[in-house]
């Protein structure tokens, strides 16, 4: 089932229904509706997870037509999604705000799993509902102090791979550990995504800078390079790739200039950091 | 001459940093060691190129990234998951940390001393900055690979 984006006239039947070449009976106008806010809803939690935009249009496609729409359009706009589901010659469009961009992969992977459950047939609207609400309500998969520990470890190790010694790979793991718990409290507090993110960088940066106010180290430089890369947005940035490479214009641009905007709030905390500590960074 | 030490002591660190940041992105459980093995062996194979045949960073990432792009193609069918999970968590141990921030205090040291500053400043603040932009660049493309060759029909523009 593939959505076809490129053709100016999209014949609405036919070969839009997959290998099915039975027309679909016509929905009522309630499951019509319903059918569109389910397929906004699964779309709304892609946008707000971390996913592509070709992965939205596609997962919301197909659990629509599953769900036995004739077809469906989807927008994928950077703050919001736009869908119209057809069915019998009647048609409802819906405009949803999406707001709080985060990252969690664990939702990309539950709403992929269930799309392709309703394709191939398994599943009633009800049920779909239900799904959705249990995967909204879901839990993070690991206990933040664990979190924390591992993303300090994780620096560490970008400063092993840099080159630095023991103490400065010690320092990193303490300040990006510290950091990661900042950056959770923060986060938790609703605060301004750069904000978070400068902050966070602020505080990696003190602690970091101790590698180099005191004698302790040879590469305190590994350590203040290494114990901000917790906040590098990766995530964005892939993801603007993807969506320039693919021809999803300004879906595209907007994470880019996410990335960099968080890269810059990056830059600035830890220069902060740095200057208050005296600490050159050369 | 390749140093296996240095190249399974990489493949270690690589793995986890790599296995941070799955936990970071709430990676399903079942996928974990997927995500560590596309971290660890993209990055320890970009060591390898660049130790045994002289790669540059750039082309060794570019490799490394196309490998982890096709791994995780795989390795999504396996697990029946969307493979940019693997993807992402493999490519970030390649982040090039070291040459943004080196971009970074290089432009900041040209703000403070103007046209005082040695020319080496300029220099290596430019190479540090489009070493950063060509490594990015090197990492979208190659997780994007797999993607761009198998799946034409969804890629009409």
């Amino acid at each position: 089932m593939c959505k076809d984006e490129g053709e100016i006239t999209v014949p609405m039947t036919n070969k839009l229904q997959g290998n099915d070449d039975t027309p679909k009976p016509p929905l009522s106008r309630e499951a019509l509706r319903d059918v569109n806010d389910l397929a906004l809803w699964a779309g709304q939690m892609l946008l707000q997870n971390g996913a592509e935009t070709a992965r939205i249009e596609e997962t919301v496609h197909r659990i629509g037509t599953a769900l036995g729409c004739d077809w469906l359009d989807i927008l994928v706009s950077p703050n919001g999604l736009l869908v119209t589901t057809n069915s019998g010659g009647e048609f409802r469009t819906r405009l949803r705000r999406v707001v709080h961009i985060g990252v969690d992969m664990a939702v990309l992977d539950e709403i992929s799993t269930l799309s392709h459950r309703i394709d191939r047939a398994q599943l009633t609207r009800f049920e779909v509902r239900a799904e959705l609400e249990r995967i909204e309500g879901m839990k993070r998969n690991y206990n933040r102090w664990l979190v924390a520990f591992t993303v300090g470890l994780a620096c560490a190790a970008f400063c092993q791979l840099a080159g630095g010694d023991t103490a400065a790979t010690i320092i990193t793991l303490i300040a990006s550990g510290v950091a990661m718990i900042v950056r959770q409290e923060l986060t938790r507090h609703q605060f301004n995504l750069i904000l978070t993110v400068g902050g966070t960088a602020f505080v990696a940066g003190l602690i970091a800078s101790i590698a180099s106010v005191f004698p302790v180290s040879e590469t305190p430089t590994a350590a203040l390079a290494s114990a901000v890369l917790l906040l590098v947005p990766g995530v964005p940035l892939i993801n603007a790739a993807e969506d320039l490479i693919k021809g999803h214009m300004v879906t595209g641009i907007v994470r880019g200039v996410t990335g960099v905007l968080i890269s810059l709030g990056i830059a600035l905390g830890l220069l902060l950091a740095m200057r208050l500590m005296g600490v050159s960074g050369l | 001459m390749i140093d296996l030490g240095i190249i399974l002591r990489d493949t270690f660190w690589s793995g986890i940093a790599a296995l941070g940041f799955a936990m970071l992105f709430n990676v399903p459980r079942r996928t974990l060691v997927g995500c560590v093995i596309t971290g660890a062996l993209g990055h320890a194979l970009r060591t390898l190129l660049m130790m045994s045949i002289g790669a540059s960073i750039e082309g060794g990432t570019l490799v490394g990234a196309i490998c982890i792009g096709f791994l995780s193609y795989r390795f999504g069918r396996r697990w029946h998951t969307p493979a940019i999970i693997f993807a992402v968590c493999g490519v970030i141990p390649m982040i090039p940390g070291r040459f943004a921030y080196g971009t970074m205090i290089g432009l900041i040291q040209l703000a403070e001393q103007g046209s005082t500053a040695p020319p080496a400043v300029l220099l290596d603040t430019t190479v540090n900055a489009v070493k950063t932009a060509m490594i990015l660049g090197a990492l979208a493309v190659g997780i994007a690979a797999p993607s761009l060759l198998f799946q034409r029909n969804k890629l009409r523009l």
